[in-house]
């Protein structure tokens, strides 16, 4: 249990450094940080909203520690200050109308993506320097080093324009109304296909490589060879004694690509015009809406570390070390 | 240098990234004498596609796709090199003096690493350039440089770790040299084939970052980079009004310079990690064996 402990407070600091990170920058910056926020709000906003916003972000006059708490307090109450773009909604509104979606992208298209790119990798790694090994590694590593904005802007490109079999725009067909109706639901279906493919084909690259490698790594030890020696079926040696161990440093690297998966989410959004963080927030930077922006950083942080907690847990299932310690 | 060019040509990922990356930077360094007309200024109709006269085609602004596309590779090998020196010398430091001396230092350098780890990189990336401003290709370099080190100190931590223990390096320290020495004779030699991986990885995540920060808007727009090709094009609906040309230019530029550098980076690790290899060698030594066998059987066959 002390693991888990550990791994929390860790993931309490890391979240307090981002909302340092927010406190900080409009404070380096020369000039009035609440007046450079507001540039370009115009008149949209009336004074006392503005005296508002400054409040939450600390901007009072008092010593700058106090100012620093003052601030930590509206974070960890949730009040991120109002959105400039669309003044009278709060950003947690804005965000978290758009968070949901964001969040079924990101994830569903990582989960496929880690499952099909393990998969392939065990196969690849099993018959090493064989015809699927020597067509699919190296076509991953082209694969891994094309950004999520191109495949993006391509797939959208042919399969939507050319070939018109695939809506380009929206989550769902904006005629129907949400709902637990077979048309919503296969209407929301239909409209993630292009996102989900995209974002997944970008990352399966990645993980087929690392599981690749340390499936080769594991090949070559001793419990392998006596899984063999005992006569066991390839399948059980394959699975239950190589990919068991090799899973562990891959689940590693699932943890340290979540980052850019979100980031290749909120990409993928803007190109297929999907109403998710990456398009508010595309919104918010055309006009600077930095609230938006700030509010943004601190639920993908958020986000990240959830997700991280979760990788500790399965952790410790495939690692029994770690129920002990 | 000749026989380090020699162990790259055996490799046929790390010659074909090299061509690939070599064309590019010719084509950067050769930028005014392969071009005509200005990046920046209207000369040709909007929206024109490919011809003779304008071999990629023109932007709604009226602006030849090609020039920007030969501008552009200045400005995105630049950052790339600039951002990904950056990457390396701090993320090189941190790993190594955090793999070498361990205990206080260690934790606590380590403990830096990982929050810069799990804090995510993109939005970091568009606070800092939004509260900047207009952030022109060089301060996107240093901001990337200072945001992606991360990943790089980690791997040279856990290199420098495990090379602290082998018995050259406690040899050099029974005989007392100084720990300068230790770091710049003995370990660094040994860490360059993962410091020169992670230039390399840097580089190509930085141009991919870089273009993907200027898409968003967040650039300096009279920069003349592949991701400002980008945002004009998103911007001006290019791909809807059929103007595909002036999205697949930067498109392709980044694939392939990717792509290059990509296969440049895993050959090298190939070089220096021979059970990476997809065994191409040692499949055709297979083969030959058998059809030998083969032949051997059908001649004995015909013999007797």
């Amino acid at each position: 249990m002390s693991f888990i402990i550990r791994r929390i407070m860790f993931y309490l600091v890391a979240f307090l450094v981002a909302a340092t990170i927010n406190f900080l920058l409009p404070r380096l910056m020369p000039g009035n940080p609440i007046d450079i926020m507001f540039a370009n709000a115009g008149n949209t906003m009336p004074p006392e909203a503005k005296k508002a916003l400054a409040e939450t972000f600390g901007f009072v006059e008092r010593p700058l520690i106090e100012e620093y708490f003052i601030y930590l307090k509206s974070v960890f109450s949730w009040d991120f200050g109002v959105s400039i773009k669309k003044y009278p909604l709060t950003v947690m509104d804005v965000l978290m109308q758009a968070l949901p979606w964001t969040l079924f992208l990101a994830g569903t298209s990582v989960i496929l993506a880690f499952c099909i790119g393990s998969l392939l990798g065990i196969y690849a790694a099993w018959k090493r320097g064989g015809g699927f090994d020597s067509i699919i590694s190296p076509s991953a590593l082209a694969v891994q080093s094309v950004p999520a904005l191109v495949i993006g802007i391509l797939t959208l490109y042919l399969f939507g324009l050319v070939l018109e079999v695939l809506p380009t725009s929206y989550a769902y067909d904006p005629s129907l109304d949400p709902g637990f109706s077979w048309a919503y639901i296969s209407s929301v279906f239909y409209h993630s296909l292009m996102p989900i493919g995209t974002l997944a084909f970008v990352s399966i690259g990645g993980y087929l490589i690392t599981m690749r490698n340390n499936m080769i790594g594991q090949l070559g030890e001793e419990h392998v060879v006596m899984g063999h020696a005992k006569g066991l079926t390839d399948k059980r040696v394959r699975y239950n004694y190589a990919a068991r161990n090799a899973l562990l440093p891959s689940m590693t690297a699932f943890a340290l690509s979540l980052g850019s998966v979100m980031g290749g989410s909120l990409i993928i959004e803007i190109v297929f015009n999907y109403p998710g963080l990456g398009n508010i927030l595309f919104q918010g930077i055309i006009a600077r809406d930095y609230p938006l922006i700030q509010g943004q950083l601190i639920i993908m942080t958020l986000a990240m570390l959830t997700a991280n907690l979760l990788i500790d847990f399965i952790y410790i299932f495939l690692d029994p070390r770690l129920r002990k310690a | 240098m000749f026989k380090f060019l020699s162990i790259i040509l055996r490799n046929k990922k790390a010659t074909a990234g090299l061509l690939i990356v070599v064309a590019y930077i010719c084509l950067a360094l050769a930028a005014p004498f392969v071009t005509s007309h200005d990046p920046a200024k209207r000369v040709a109709r909007p929206h024109q596609a490919p011809s003779v006269e304008h071999v990629m085609g023109s932007t709604r602004m009226g602006r030849d796709v090609y020039t920007q596309f030969v501008w552009g590779t200045r400005t995105s090998l630049m950052v790339g090199f600039s951002a990904g020196l950056i990457v390396t010398v701090i993320g090189t430091l941190i790993g190594v003096t955090a793999g070498y001396f361990g205990g206080v230092i260690d934790e606590s350098l380590n403990f830096i690493t990982n929050i810069a780890l799990v804090i995510p990189q993109l939005p970091l990336l568009l606070v800092l350039a939004a509260f900047i401003g207009k952030s022109d290709p060089f301060m996107i370099a240093i901001i990337i440089g200072l945001t992606s080190w991360a990943w790089g100190a980690r791997v040279t931590r856990a290199q420098t770790l495990t090379l602290r223990r082998r018995e050259f390096v406690e040899a050099s320290e029974q005989i007392g040299e100084p720990s300068w020495r230790i770091i710049c004779v003995e370990l660094m030699p040994n860490l360059l084939s993962i410091i020169g991986f992670n230039f390399i990885g840097s580089v190509v995540y930085t141009i991919i970052t870089q273009a993907t920060l200027e898409f968003l808007g967040l650039g300096d727009p009279l920069a003349v980079s592949w991701g400002n090709m980008l945002y004009n094009a998103q911007t001006s609906s290019a791909i809807t009004v059929g103007a595909w040309w002036e999205m697949l230019a930067p498109c392709f530029a980044i694939v392939t310079i990717g792509i290059g550098l990509s296969l440049l980076n895993f050959g090298v690790d190939e070089i220096s990690n021979p059970r990476l290899r997809t065994l191409g060698a040692i499949n055709k030594a297979v083969k030959a064996q058998k059809k030998f066998d083969q032949t051997y059987k059908s001649a004995k066959g015909a013999a007797s």
